[in-house]
Formats: C-alpha cells, structure tokens, sequence
C-alpha cells in the first residue's frame, strides 16, 4: 500500500458485506493531514459504515486502511489513542451530569487527577456549558447534548475527529455552535472527518466532499469542484395536483431542458438558464389545463449535485 | 486494567435510580415481612415427615440419637424393635422412611470405628427425604468428630486403658475442637433444627427472587440500554478492550446483587430472628455463588434478545418460573419428585438448598460445596455462551 505523506487517512478497496448485502462497495480516498473532509449522501449510503470501519468499530470485509502510519487491522489500539469519535447517538449517560460523564470518558482515555479536572472545565467552557457542568444531562435540550457528546471525544486531544451527522436534530443556535467548534478545532491542527446527509453541513464545514450512493464513491472534490460537474444547471420544481403526459413530453423537447422527473404530483426540471425558459413551461402546463400550485428555482447546489449525479433526491 | 471505571460508573448511575432501589430493597422487605407473618401458620401445619426408627443398639448414643429426632417438631417418629417387620412395613407403604440404628453403633463411636446409620426410603414417597437424610447427616456429623478424634489419638499412641479413658479424650478434643462443650452443640443444633420459622423459608426465597430480578432484569436491561443507546459502541472505538468492557458491567452487575442478597438475609436476622448458621464464610460463598450464576443469566438474556421490552419480558418470565418450580415460593421438599427434578435446572434450586443447608441444618462450608459448585457451573455456562455471541457492533 502506497502511503501519501500528506495524507493522514489512506482508504484503499475498502469493502464491507453484511449478510450478502454490500454496503460499501470497493471505495478508495485519501484524507489530507488538518482538512475538514465530509462524506455526503442519503441515509443507508454507507458513510456510517466507512466511519465506523476507520473508527474500528467494524472489520472491513476486503481493503486496506492506514491512520496517521498505523494499519487499521494490526495497530487497532494505537488508532484507538489518537482518534476521537463522536457518534450520531447522543452516546451519554442521562442519570450523570455533564461533568460526571466528561469524567468519565476522561478516565476511559487514561485521564486522571487534576489534568482530568482541567481537561473537563476547559471543554465544558469550549461548548459553552460551565454553568450545567453539575446538571444531570436528562435535563439537557437536544442541542446541548449534543455538544457535550462532541467534548466527551475531544478529553484526550485526539488528532483525527470523526463526527457522525453531528448536526442531526439540533436547533439553528446549537448547529451554529458545533460549526464554530468545528472550525475551532481545524484551526488548531485537527483533522475532521463527518458523515452528513445536510448539506448545510457539508457546504459550510467541508474543505472536500466526498459523495457516496449505494455503498460506492460517486464523487470527491472540493465543494466548488463538485458544483462544476452540474455545469450551469438549475433546477425548477413545480407542485401540481395532475400533470398530464402531454405536456411533459413538450417540455422534454425544449432545447435547454436536460431532464424531467416526476414524483407525486411534485415536476423536477433540470434545464440550463431556467429563468429565460420559465415563461414557456408555464404556458405549456396552462394552457394543457394543469393547475399549478407553486414553482420554485433552484441554483446549482450539492442537492442538485446529487440529483444530477444519481437521479434521485439527496434527502430521504 | 480500567473495567473498574465502567463499573463505578454503572454502580452510581443504580444507586441514583429510586426505583431501582425500592426493587432491590424496599419491595423484597415487605414482601418477606407480609408472607413470612401472614403464612407461617399455614406452612408450618404443612410440614410432617413420618419416620419408624429401629435401635438395635438401645445404648447411650443411639437413645440421645432418637431422643434427639423425638425434639423436631416436623418429624413424627414411631419406634420398632424388629428390623424385618420395620421393613415389611415400608415395603407396604405403611411408613414412608425408615432409620436403622445398627447393634454396637455407641461402642463403634466410643472406640473410634467407622459406622452407618442407615436410611430406607420409599421411593414412590420420598418428596420429603431430602429433609430427613440432611437432619440425620446433620447429627452423624458431630458423631463423626468422636470417632475422628479416637482415630487420632490411637494413631499417636495415646495409650487408652478403659471406655471412660476414650470418653474423656473425646469430651477434652472437642472442649478444644470448638469454644462450647459438646452438650450444648447438640442443644444448639436441635434448636436450629426445631426452629424452622417460616423466615427460614421466605427470606431467603423472596431474597433470591429479588436477586434475580436485580440481575438478570436490570442487568440485562441496562446492558441493553448501552447498546440501544451507542455508549457500547462509542467504548469499543476507546482504548478499553472489549474484556474490559464486560468485566465492568459483570462486576457492577455482581457487587449490587452480592450487597443486595446479604442485606435482604441479615434483614431477616436483625428483623425476624431468622437463623444465619455459625459460618459467616459459608453464607458469604454461598450468597456469591448464587450472584455469579444469576449475574451469568443476566448477561446471556442480554446477548439473545435485541430489544428493552424483550429483555424485561423474557427476564419476568425466567424469574418468576425459577422462583415457583426452584422454591422461593414454597420449600422444595413438598414438590413432587418430577417437579423437584426439574427444579434442579434452575439457579433457585440449587439456591434454596444451599440455604436450608446453612439456616437449616447449619452444615457449614463443607455442607454447600455441592450447591456453589453447581451454580459455579451454570456461572461457567451461561457466561461461556454470553460472551461469545455478544455483539458490541
């Protein structure tokens, strides 16, 4: 296995079969030492797998994966001491307060005494939560625990952070917190690694993005690279309760439309210039009797990305 | 080795939950106290053990032997001076159990000879002789030390020169042997023996009951919960291993139950007088012995359901049908034999046995090896499969 000296993760053919299902299919990346990197797509993709498999919380079936030198099969606990991993769950005990569980995890990594005290106050003051320190954490709101969940992988300063959907369920001030964390954390050397199916996340955290659909990497580049491949796609969504073949047949033939889909009463149109090409559509539905309830433009985004992409919605 | 962080962690989480408290306490306490007053009456009417007794010595020991079976209230003795006819009287199912002193039994015991006392059951009958043979193994016992210390002391020529000298020898090791003299063992034993209090039976029954729920319900469920919840994995993906993992959660598991079963017993001491036996060492062996093979029950329950509620159902079940069949409920000996033979599959079983050998028959260390090594066993078992199904992924 050949090992870029930049690169912190190497992944190499990875594979990984459950009972003849394959949820991650012969994927090979590398991660750069200090990125933020994002592994994007729906749920059941398997970007959890491949998380799980880089925090050896599974065997990989087939490949090769190396962690800052260490080979991920052989030197298991090693990776084990300079990773931190943050779980989609909310992975905390709700009958022990925040600083009893950050204790807690502490002592697992081989914390001890008043280095552990220290590590616990400074985290707890970083997710802005000093004041519940002594609060049992059922009385927490979702977003608040969420951010003790990130502290209790940060106690032993890990080199690689992995988050899994880490803005899963959260409210917009907990979610802006965790970004800023996030970035926090980057900027003091660490390496992050995080699974996402928003896209939020990945556009506003993600140095690259790595696209994954049915357990094999469709795409991997920097946000501004992935948005290229959609080219100067827009796309137009039209929610009407019957839409006849007819006129979608005569919207399929305009020159500047590239795809139409349907689901549900719901038209998606990938065209390119939708604004020049809007009037036209409409007039065809109108005037085939269509009764049109909305119509909403999109820019190129990485929800088109996917959609251009696969053919299907990024989201469910 | 970091397992103790795990347990620490788990032994704070249990005694922060009242709930679980008022389960491991609270609930087992009223509910000995209610049984214990309300049905001792019923219970102890329950208990009779017909015995015919044949004395082919008729000398001192056999006559404080029978003198001593005469004492206990649940016996009912009947005396027969021909052995044949004593048998044919079992054969026809007059009688259910019969005892045979042999001819020269107090000479072999002054002397220093080996010796039998023979027990003839029937066996269509014989739900109740376990009782009887632990009563007359209880008494050959404290024979047995006669004729050690008589062995003993021919073996280093310690010259004898009549029956009172032996008898002197006898009376002196015991006086060494044990801090009272050998008249008030017998006396003590006979207490114990005559004294079985409805507590004898309901303390530790409802005890282990509540053990089990402890360990095998909360044990399970709480393992369950760490799945269910991903703190399980989240430690896998930490510089624990896995061994380290399990023992944390079979320790804390272990340390509840052994706290609660041996407050639940000496509850029923300080409280209702019950009899605890004079080793402190054997009740202690015997209470962990019972913990380590429920504690091994709650983690198999762990690995072969998948869901919270399963655990709880499949845990209540398991329980309560250990707690009828095994004896928690109502003592052991008065099942019929298929019951009681099926009942020996079961924790409480072998539980419940242990017990009346030490609150009972007051048999020490040496009287409960066969029962701690059974549970050690089912320990053995049930871990031995647990551990290797269990998913931590």
């Amino acid at each position: 296995m050949v090992v870029n000296s930049d690169a912190i993760i190497t992944v190499e053919n990875l594979v990984k079969k459950y009972d003849g299902h394959t949820a991650v299919d012969g994927v090979s990346f590398e991660i750069e030492r200090g990125e933020i990197f994002g592994l994007l797509g729906p749920n059941g993709a398997g970007k959890s797998t491949i998380i799980s498999i880089l925090c050896s919380l599974l065997k990989p079936t087939r490949g090769r994966v190396n962690i800052d030198g260490f080979d991920l099969i052989t030197n298991t606990n090693d990776i084990k001491k300079i990773i931190g991993v943050v779980p989609q769950e909310i992975s905390l005990y709700p009958t022990l307060t925040a600083k009893e569980n950050l204790e807690f995890y502490g002592k697992i990594y081989g914390l001890s005494g008043k280095t552990l005290k220290s590590k616990v106050e400074v985290l707890l003051d970083m997710v802005g939560l000093t004041e519940r320190a002594d609060d049992l954490l059922e009385g927490f709101s979702g977003g608040m625990k969420r951010r003790i969940n990130i502290a209790a992988a940060l106690l032993h300063r890990p080199r690689i952070l992995f988050l899994d959907e880490p803005s899963t369920g959260v409210d917009p001030q907990s979610r802006r917190r965790i970004y800023d964390t996030i970035h926090d954390l980057n900027q003091e050397g660490m390496t992050v690694i995080l699974t996402t199916h928003q896209m939020e996340d990945a556009e506003k955290l993600c140095h690259r993005i790595a696209i994954v659909d049915k357990g094999k990497l469709i795409a991997l580049d920097t946000l501004e690279g992935l948005l290229k491949m959609v080219g100067e796609n827009d796309i137009i969504h039209i929610a009407a309760p019957e839409i006849l073949t007819e006129p979608v047949k005569s919207i399929q033939q305009m020159s500047n439309v590239r795809k139409v889909s349907m689901d549900e009463g719901n038209m998606t149109i990938q065209l390119v210039h939708a604004r020049e090409s809007l009037a036209g559509i409409i007039e065809t539905l109108i005037s085939s009797g269509t009764k049109v309830e909305s119509i909403n433009i999109k820019e190129p985004d990485l929800e088109t990305l996917f959609l251009h992409l696969t053919g299907s919605k990024l989201r469910g | 080795m970091k397992f103790h962080i795990i347990a620490a962690k788990d032994l704070k989480i249990v005694l922060r939950d009242r709930n679980a408290i008022l389960l491991m306490f609270l609930l087992p306490m009223i509910i000995i106290s209610v049984a214990g007053l309300a049905l001792g009456g019923e219970f102890e009417q329950n208990i009779q053990i017909s015995v015919l007794v044949v004395d082919l010595d008729n000398d001192v020991i056999s006559k404080e032997f029978v003198e001593f079976l005469e004492d206990i209230d649940i016996l009912d003795l009947d005396m027969e001076s021909n052995e044949f006819a004593a048998r044919d009287r079992i054969r026809n199912q007059e009688y259910g159990r019969l005892i045979i002193i042999p001819g020269g039994f107090t000479k072999s015991i002054m002397t220093g000879q080996n010796s039998e006392l023979q027990i003839i059951v029937n066996p269509i009958e014989d739900s109740q002789n376990t009782v009887l043979e632990k009563i007359v193994e209880g008494y050959a016992s404290g024979l047995s030390t006669n004729v050690v210390v008589v062995k003993t002391a021919n073996a280093y020529g310690i010259p004898t020169y009549s029956e009172e000298d032996k008898l002197e020898i006898v009376y002196t090791a015991q006086q060494f042997m044990q801090p009272t003299p050998v008249e008030v063992v017998t006396e003590s034993t006979t207490t114990n023996l005559a004294e079985f209090s409805p507590f004898t039976q309901y303390v530790p029954g409802f005890a282990v009951m509540f053990l089990l729920f402890t360990t095998v319900q909360i044990g399970s469920v709480s393992l369950i919960k760490e799945q269910e919840a991903g703190t399980l994995r989240r430690l896998v993906t930490a510089p624990i291993s896995r061994a380290e993992i399990i023992g944390g959660k079979i320790t804390s598991t272990f340390l509840r139950g052994f706290v609660q079963l041996t407050v639940l017993i000496y509850f029923g001491n300080v409280v209702f007088d019950l009899n605890l036996g004079s080793s402190t060492l054997a009740l202690l062996v015997l209470i962990a012995g019972i913990t380590l093979a429920s504690t091994g029950l709650g983690l198999l329950v762990a690995v072969l359901v998948r869901t919270e509620d399963q655990a709880n159902s499949v845990s209540n079940l398991l329980v309560l049908t250990m707690s009828a069949i095994g004896g928690s409920w109502w003592p052991l000996f008065i099942e019929p034999q298929f019951m009681q033979d099926m009942a020996h599959f079961t924790i409480t079983a072998w539980a419940m046995e242990g017990f009346y050998d030490l609150l009972y028959f007051d048999l020490g260390l040496a009287g409960i090896l066969e029962e701690v090594g059974m549970l050690v066993l089912m320990m053995i078992l049930f871990f031995g499969i647990a551990i290797k199904r269990f998913k931590f992924e």
